[in-house]
């Protein structure tokens, strides 16, 4: 399995992968929907499941001596390892956010969701819904990958548009909370993020090695 | 024990249907197998490589199943399905320092020597090959790692008559050294040279599984040749 996933970083992943990490970094942006570095992260593996279907990656994966279900696996923990590194780095920027930048009055008046704790947690359900949606949606043909990507567009979006809207609601406010206030708030929304994206991921893998095993390639 | 045993294998497609597929496969031995184009030679190849997910029957490497070794099974064989068909853009030799990572029994002389004889060069990418040379690029991938059975879809396909006489001298060799192989071929006159059993599909169902000599015997008439029985058992189902 490790081979595979070697494969999966040497061989086909597409460089925008590693590139569109970075976009973790536009948890920094004042008066920006922050959760669009998530996006960014998800549309770079994205990138890469493309360049797999374009290279013929599931034919030649399926001839290495690995069984059909590991190379269902190496393609998610492909992902799951791009986005553990783009949510590590919106951690930290979160954790910098929540410490030394607390009162800074560029976060203080934004209007827009605040990095915290309730944001990563949304960070991880939009993380999970990719994997379900998107991963899922394409290795139901190992081939078509146009309409999960657009499903999961919307879903991001809606997503994206209640995150930002919920501290607006009467009696929501602490969703937005600062620094290390609310916590048991924050730490439930944090924990509820990271069991969808684990049942999320999880069933999705578990579908798509179901659905692969019985594609002809 | 047979090396290799497909028993009863099926696939059904709209159109086609695969129909209670059974051979063997011994090892040092050589099989043809044989049959029109869209005869069910490459269904069943690609279902022995669990690239095709059968209807039905079962697939057998040295007494192991397919299904529940597929990774230990694919170790131990080489296989080619055509030409090199994937990342047509990367480098061969970059392919290579890939594809060998998967193999312990890697053999990096034997990779260099196929390199040589087949007059490959690693710093070209797939897409700058003529297919020939695709189809010899991914026999160097499927020789490297010692394998015991080969199984190879049309490995001649595309070869100058130069380049597939040499390969059949391979397959002898290869075969002197224990090593079984099936390829599936329309070229009768590569069973001529090398086979030591036939196995001949029409529509979908074996027609027949055998040493060349029962092939003959069994199949061909006095003084043919077996391009001549092939061509006489084609057109005779053509006009039931």
């Amino acid at each position: 399995m490790s081979e595979m996933l070697k494969k999966e970083l040497k061989l086909s992943a597409s460089a925008l992968s590693y590139l569109f990490i970075a976009f973790a970094l536009m948890t920094m942006i004042p008066g920006y929907p922050i959760l669009m570095g998530a996006f960014f992260v998800c549309f770079g593996i994205f990138q890469s499941v493309q360049r797999c279907r374009e290279n013929n990656d599931l034919v030649y994966s399926a001839l290495l001596p690995v069984a059909k279900r590991d190379v269902v696996r190496a393609k998610y923990a492909f992902a799951v390892l791009i986005q553990a590194c783009g949510f590590l780095i919106m951690a930290i920027l979160t954790l910098l956010r929540m410490t030394v930048l607390v009162d800074a009055t560029l976060y203080r008046t934004n209007a827009l969701m605040n990095a915290n704790f309730v944001f990563l947690g949304f960070v991880l359900l939009e993380f999970g819904c990719f994997n379900l949606i998107f991963l899922g949606g394409f290795f139901k043909t190992a081939y078509y990958f146009g309409k999960p990507f657009v499903i999961f567009l919307i879903v991001f979006f809606v997503i994206l548009a209640i995150a930002e809207a919920l501290h607006h609601f009467p009696g929501l406010e602490a969703v937005n909370a600062f620094g290390f206030t609310e916590m048991p708030l924050q730490l439930a929304f944090l924990a509820g993020g990271a069991v969808a994206f684990v049942v999320m991921t999880v069933c999705s893998q578990a579908g798509a090695i179901r659905s692969f095993e019985k594609i002809d390639l | 024990m047979s090396i290799v045993e497909v028993d009863r294998l099926c696939k059904d497609y709209p159109s086609f249907h695969l129909k209670d597929v059974s051979f063997t496969i011994e090892k040092g031995r050589i099989a043809g197998f044989i049959g029109r184009n869209g005869a069910g030679k490459t269904t069943t190849i690609k279902s022995m490589l669990n690239l095709v997910h059968p209807s039905g029957g079962a697939v057998r490497y040295f007494g192991l199943p397919l299904k529940e070794n597929e990774a230990e099974i694919k170790r131990r064989i080489g296989y080619s399905t055509g030409t090199v068909n994937y990342y047509p853009k990367k480098k061969l030799k970059d392919l290579a320092a890939v594809t060998r990572t998967f193999y312990p029994n890697w053999d990096e002389a034997a990779y260099r020597e196929y390199l040589n004889l087949f007059a490959l060069d690693e710093n070209k990418a797939p897409a700058e090959l003529s297919e020939g040379m695709k189809v010899k690029c991914n026999l160097a991938m499927a020789l490297s790692h010692k394998a015991e059975v080969l199984i190879l879809d049309e490995p001649t396909s595309g070869l100058d008559p130069f380049s597939r006489d040499e390969l059949l001298d391979l397959f002898v060799m290869l075969k002197e050294r224990g090593v079984a192989i099936l390829f599936s071929t329309h070229i009768t006159s590569d069973l001529e040279k090398c086979a030591d059993d036939i196995i001949y599909i029409r529509n979908g169902q074996i027609i027949l599984a055998s040493d060349t000599d029962t092939f003959r015997r069994e199949l061909g008439e006095e003084s043919e040749t077996l391009e001549q029985t092939m061509l006489r058992l084609e057109r005779s189902a053509r006009n039931v």
